[in-house]
């Protein structure tokens, strides 16, 4: 049984060995479905081609000395009758089909979405989120299309082609030769069709692609193409991309003109046809016989048709089932280790000669420092540098490679996941809100929190004030009736979220910044505040969050480089003195005395 | 045409032209291919001859086959049909081939054209205009078009074949074509009622859709809070519902656009049987031969489909010639920025002048309200003020972004509206709010203001900055890719290619709008740093956002509702005790050491306040 975090006792299970296999388990939960698009397909295609059969006879009917009107009429209902039956089975195997199809990206949106809630939160705190939105959205979607049309595509070609050359076999056997040739023939040219064409397609496609993706970016860009005097070298380039989307498109055109197939289906017909005549000459067969081989034959003219469209539709089904089946199965690399410490965390971390790599990117390198409970470490350093990875390492979102992340003195990894994630918060730089109301976005989590409690956390994070500003206060709905928050404001919400749950360990990577003095002051306010009574890590931009610290990390491309109070830094490090140099003239000359409205 | 126009895509420049207009319009981009459009004229028509003379002839087989004719004269007759066949087909592809030329070289035009008028247009289009729209009408529209001259060109061909059928079938027999031609209004009247309730369900299933992408994208984003408060079967549940609910709407949309195959085929076969009973009579009366009557029957399918394309053409077509009048509503828009004059800019000092300069950007809702400001060569001036008091339009003028309707903008004395913009704009750097990168390397943004500069120059600007220190922190240095849009390095990084853009550039004035982004304190410094290179010796315009840039510039115009209400240096500003106190009390006191300094000295019982 694969790990999972969350399960429905009612899930069905697939097989999830390989993605055609997958797709398979879950046609066959539907199994009368697929069937029913077979045999409805093979009775629509013979209803259909029965009417040339009909036609023949009319002619014998005609032509020959035994008239009689009623057999004419009685002919007649009878194509009637094929075409009604022929028109319902069709139906009936299009509804099959889209049935299916609509229910299998059900099905796997749905399986889908449960793996997803099953995943740890290292997962999640790995993943892109637009990579996942695309397999739930865009792939599920391609699956649907792969069984509607595409696979129903399929099977009504191959049964227009079988069922008429049968009928035809029905007629008379020795007709069927040139049918036989045609079937060959078809199948040789328009496999050598495809084979041609789908390269062209794909290069025009994906020059389609470039050419929007390259005028968007000029379009985006059209200040600074305007402001550097660039217009004629985008002409150049815009032109060059849409000549080539020209050939392309020139070079398909050539392809699509020479279809061989149809010229098969015109030779094979008449060559049929002569066959026919001769057979009849040699009185083998009837006029109508032939009358009706025509019609039939001339019913092949469909299938010649068929196009490259649903093979691909096929292609792009399983690979998108490839896609999704990769995210179902990845697997949670870290164990849940219910056995190991679970109690009160006071808030003493360690990091002993830490190594971390993405892949074969070293990410941190031999990071050694220690944070006493209580204590308010900033962490700064450049983009890219490691710092939300060495925050990582402590709610084990990420394993270390080397080295240890000790929590009271024992190694993360002795820690049962359940106590140490518990007590260990992150506020990340987006902070993500619910289409829920205010309070329920700060009581996410605490089922038992009462509006008093809510109300108290939102007045210690700051956050009471323009909550009461919307008209609907507490219970306003994020997202509704344009109902936004700013980065600051969510930022606040989830500083009231943290009060309620408490934690021993906070992580706040705060990168946001604020366009305003006042909202400054409410973030430092909220800020400070919740990073006392617990050991708080802060990734932050804010000078004054490092300034006021108890201890700055400086990291720098993976490596602390330096470590200390402000004022030791001040004295030892160049690199922490630049920072604060641009503010050394003595500007304290506001008229309002900077504190005085704290 | 219009009226087809649903409303949501129309833009303010679009017009509507005259079914006449339009059509002359179009003709013009193919007549320069006249040659080539005749031949591909005339292989429909002979295709079409060909491919209707094939039914024809086979039924004259098989009269001539009642009749007992020689075995020759059967041969010849097949022999024909494999003949008029293969010439069909050549045919055929002389007509697409060609064709696919043609179209190819026409909208490769027409691409050309309405990306030259959109290029030509000043920043007020695209402040307007959403950059997708412009996009779209660049790319896809013409591509709709495209497909309209292809739609049609084959529908002649369907249609042509039709016609020479039903020409002979009329010459055959009279009724019985009235009754094979009578069928056409009952396919078209099918596909047109089928169409309206298929865009129904389509819209319907549209929003559905939308909605739990919608659904499943919050989840997904919020999946890590929701599971380590353990919500999962909340999530769950709500997700639940709005799946069951997208897969019985689309089941809907799906059986609805179903339906027209059977009930086509079904309105189809009623024909093919009216015609066999009918046609049977005729014929058993001896007004029609067997080989006619089979040939009536066949008639049948061969009608049906093409009349069933026309029908449901016409709406596609209309698209098509809608997409051609955006297309040309594009290319015909003016341009605001006209320049009265090509006056050569070689050298610039830098000097500029506004002299009672009126703007706006809709008539009546003035931006600049008779504006005046001299700026000296050299000297480096801050702008501040609230959002929407005119600062960036002054900074956009300098750059002619914009047209002013009143006034005078002078640049070292000359009008800027005589100036060839071309020459002019190299002498002028600009770096807006969020840097904008191309996708390339490092070193090919530095390099876009000036193709020709080699790797030395390049590097030699990028040295300029902050001592060259932040080229140690990209991954591969000036040859880093910096992802499309710049998204694969930081936003600080992205500000120091822009400056290094501009250093490379060297130009006399520099015009600056100041990031609000958050950037780390170890590349804001290196910003500082490059920032102050930037503007030593050249005149520098700043939309001020950051304390120390304000503090450094020579003057700081204060600007309220598009006039200047204040000017001064910084500390006499201070002094002064005006809007720029309250500016400054908004917007920068945060930035000062004092504030940074100040939080330590508060109590930590105050917070609770």
């Amino acid at each position: 049984m694969r790990k999972s975090e969350f399960r429905l006792e009612s899930a069905r299970s697939y097989n999830r060995a390989s993605p055609v296999r997958w797709l398979v388990s879950h046609a066959a939960r539907y199994s009368l479905l697929p069937l029913a698009v077979v045999v409805m397909q093979a009775l629509d295609n013979f209803f259909y081609s029965f009417r040339q059969v009909l036609t023949g006879r009319a002619f014998d009917l005609l032509t020959g000395g035994s008239w009689e009107l009623s057999a004419l009429l009685s002919l007649a209902l009878g194509t009637v009758g094929a075409t009604v039956v022929a028109a319902l089975a069709d139906l009936l195997s299009a509804f099959a089909i889209e049935t299916l199809a609509q229910r299998i990206e059900r099905d796997t949106r749905d399986e889908l979405y449960l793996s997803l809630l099953g995943k740890s939160q290292t997962f999640h705190g790995r993943q892109r989120i637009g990579d996942i939105m695309a397999r739930a959205t865009n792939d599920v979607r391609q699956v649907n299309l792969m069984f509607s049309p595409g696979l129903s595509l399929i099977v009504a070609s191959f049964m227009a082609i079988v069922l008429p050359v049968a009928l035809i076999g029905a007629v008379n056997w020795r007709l069927l030769l040139a049918p036989a040739i045609f079937v060959i023939l078809w199948a040789i040219t328009v496999a050598d069709y495809n084979r041609r064409l789908k390269p062209v397609s794909e290069a025009q496609r994906e020059q389609f692609g470039a050419m929007n993706a390259a005028l968007a970016e000029t379009v985006a860009g059209i200040e600074v193409v305007k402001t550097s005097a660039q217009e004629r070298r985008e002409h150049r380039r815009f032109a060059r991309n849409a000549r080539l989307f020209r050939d392309y498109s020139v070079q398909e055109g050539r392809i699509q003109a020479r279809y061989l197939p149809m010229l098969v289906f015109v030779f094979t017909w008449a060559g049929g046809f002569l066959h026919a005549l001769l057979l009849w000459r040699a009185g083998i067969v009837s006029p109508g016989d032939v009358v009706a081989f025509a019609g039939l034959m001339g019913a092949l003219r469909f299938p010649t048709f068929i196009s490259i469209f649903s093979f691909n539709l096929v292609q792009l089904g399983v690979a998108a089932a490839r896609r999704i089946l990769e995210l179902i199965n990845a697997e949670t690399e870290l164990d849940e280790n219910e056995d190991g410490a679970a109690r009160q965390i006071e808030g003493r971390v360690v990091f002993d000669n830490v190594s971390f790599a993405h892949g074969d990117r070293a990410v941190l390198h031999r990071v050694s420092f220690s944070a006493q409970p209580g204590e308010t470490i900033a962490i700064v350093g450049q983009t890219g540098s490691g710092k939300s990875t060495l925050t990582q390492l402590i709610n084990r979102i990420y394993d270390v490679d080397s080295g240890r992340v000790l929590v009271d003195g024992v190694d993360v990894r002795d820690w049962s996941l359940e106590a140490l994630r518990s007590q260990v918060s992150t506020i990340e730089q987006d902070v993500f809100l619910f289409s829920r109301t205010l309070a329920e976005n700060i009581a996410f989590g605490c089922g038992d929190a009462s509006p008093e409690d809510v109300e108290r956390a939102a007045r210690q994070a700051q956050a009471h004030e323009f909550i009461t500003g919307f008209p609907d206060g507490y219970e306003t709905v994020v997202g509704e009736r344009g109902v936004t928050l700013s980065g600051g404001e969510r930022q606040r919400i989830a500083i009231a979220r943290a009060f309620l749950t408490d934690p021993r360990i906070l992580v706040l990577d705060d990168s946001t910044s604020a366009i305003d003095s006042e909202t400054e002051d409410h973030i430092q306010r909220a800020m400070r505040r919740i990073s006392q009574e617990r050991t708080t890590f802060i990734i932050t931009h804010r000078l004054s969050q490092i300034r006021w610290a108890d201890r700055i990390l400086v990291m720098r491309r993976g490596e602390l480089v330096d470590q200390g109070t402000h004022e030791e830094l001040m004295v030892r490090s160049p690199d922490y003195k630049r920072i604060f140099s641009r503010y050394d003239s003595g500007c304290r000359a506001g008229p309002a005395s900077a504190a005085q409205d704290l | 045409m219009g009226f087809i126009l649903d409303g949501l895509d129309s833009e303010s420049y679009d017009r509507q032209y005259s079914d006449r207009e339009l059509v002359r319009r179009i003709i013009s981009y193919f007549r320069p291919h006249g040659g080539r459009m005749i031949v591909v004229a005339a292989a429909i028509m002979l295709s079409s001859a060909a491919n209707s003379a094939g039914p024809i002839l086979i039924s004259m087989a098989i009269d001539a086959v009642q009749d007992q004719l020689e075995t020759g004269a059967v041969l010849l007759l097949v022999g024909g049909v494999l003949l008029l066949g293969g010439l069909g087909w050549v045919l055929n592809y002389v007509h697409r081939a060609l064709a696919a030329q043609v179209i190819g070289d026409t909208v490769l035009r027409l691409r050309e054209d309405v990306f030259s008028a959109t290029i030509g247009h000043d920043l007020s289009f695209y402040d307007e205009h959403p950059s997708g729209k412009i996009v779209s009408r660049v790319t896809s529209d013409t591509q709709d078009f495209s497909n309209v001259v292809t739609l049609v060109l084959d529908l002649v061909a369907q249609v042509l074949l039709v016609a020479i059928l039903a020409v002979w079938l009329f010459a055959v027999d009279v009724g019985l074509t009235l009754l094979l031609v009578g069928m056409a209004p009952i396919a078209a009247f099918i596909a047109l009622r089928f169409r309206r309730v298929a865009r129904r369900v389509t819209q319907q299933a549209k929003r559905v859709r939308a909605k739990i992408n919608a659904q499943i994208q919050e989840s997904i984003s919020g999946i890590a809070v929701a599971k380590s408060f353990r919500q999962e079967h909340s999530t769950y549940a709500a997700f639940d519902v709005d799946n069951r609910r997208s897969y019985r709407v689309g089941l809907r949309r799906g059986l609805t656009l179903n339906t027209i195959w059977p009930v086509m085929n079904l309105a189809s076969g009623a024909g093919m049987a009216a015609m066999l009973y009918v046609s049977g009579l005729v014929t058993r009366e001896g007004r029609l031969s067997p080989g006619d009557w089979y040939l009536f029957m066949q008639a049948v399918t061969f009608f049906w489909w093409p009349l069933l394309n026309v029908a449901s053409f016409w709406s596609q077509f209309q698209d098509g010639l809608s997409a051609a009048e955006r297309v040309f509503a594009l290319i015909d828009a003016e341009p605001v920025v006209v320049q009265t004059a090509s006056e050569g800019v070689s050298q610039l000092e830098g000097a500029i002048s506004f002299q009672s300069v009126e703007l706006a950007y809709t008539a009546g809702d003035e931006v600049l309200d008779d504006f005046s400001l001299e700026i000296a060569p050299r000297e480096t001036v801050a702008l501040v003020g609230h959002t929407g008091a005119g600062k960036s339009s002054v900074a956009r003028l300098i750059g002619r972004l914009y047209e002013f309707q009143g006034g005078q903008l002078l640049i070292d004395g000359h009008d800027i509206r005589r100036l060839d913009l071309q020459q002019y704009r190299q002498h002028v750097g600009f770096v807006p709010q969020e840097p904008f990168l191309f996708s390339g390397t490092v070193a090919d943004n530095i390099r876009y203001a000036r193709p020709e500069a080699d790797d030395e120059e390049v590097l030699r600007a990028a040295m300029q900055i902050s001592e060259g220190d932040w080229l140690g922190d990209l991954p591969d240095g000036l040859e880093t890719d910096v992802g499309e849009r710049g998204g694969s390095i930081s936003m600080g990084q992205r500000q120091l290619i822009a400056l290094a853009r501009v250093l490379l550039k060297d130009p006399a004035i520099f015009i600056l709008d100041e990031a609000t982004a958050s950037v780390d304190p170890f590349t804001e410094a290196q910003i500082q740093q490059g920032l102050e290179t930037v503007m030593r010796n050249r005149t520098a315009v700043v939309i001020a956002h950051r304390l120390s840039t304000v503090r450094h510039a020579d003057r700081i115009i204060v600007m309220d509702h598009g006039r200047i209400i204040e000017e001064g240096t910084h500390e006499s500003l201070l002094a002064q005790g005006g809007h720029y106190c309250q500016l400054y009390e908004t917007y920068f006191r945060h930035q000062s050491l004092a504030y940074v300094e100040s939080l330590g000295e508060q109590p930590t019982a105050q917070l609770d306040s």
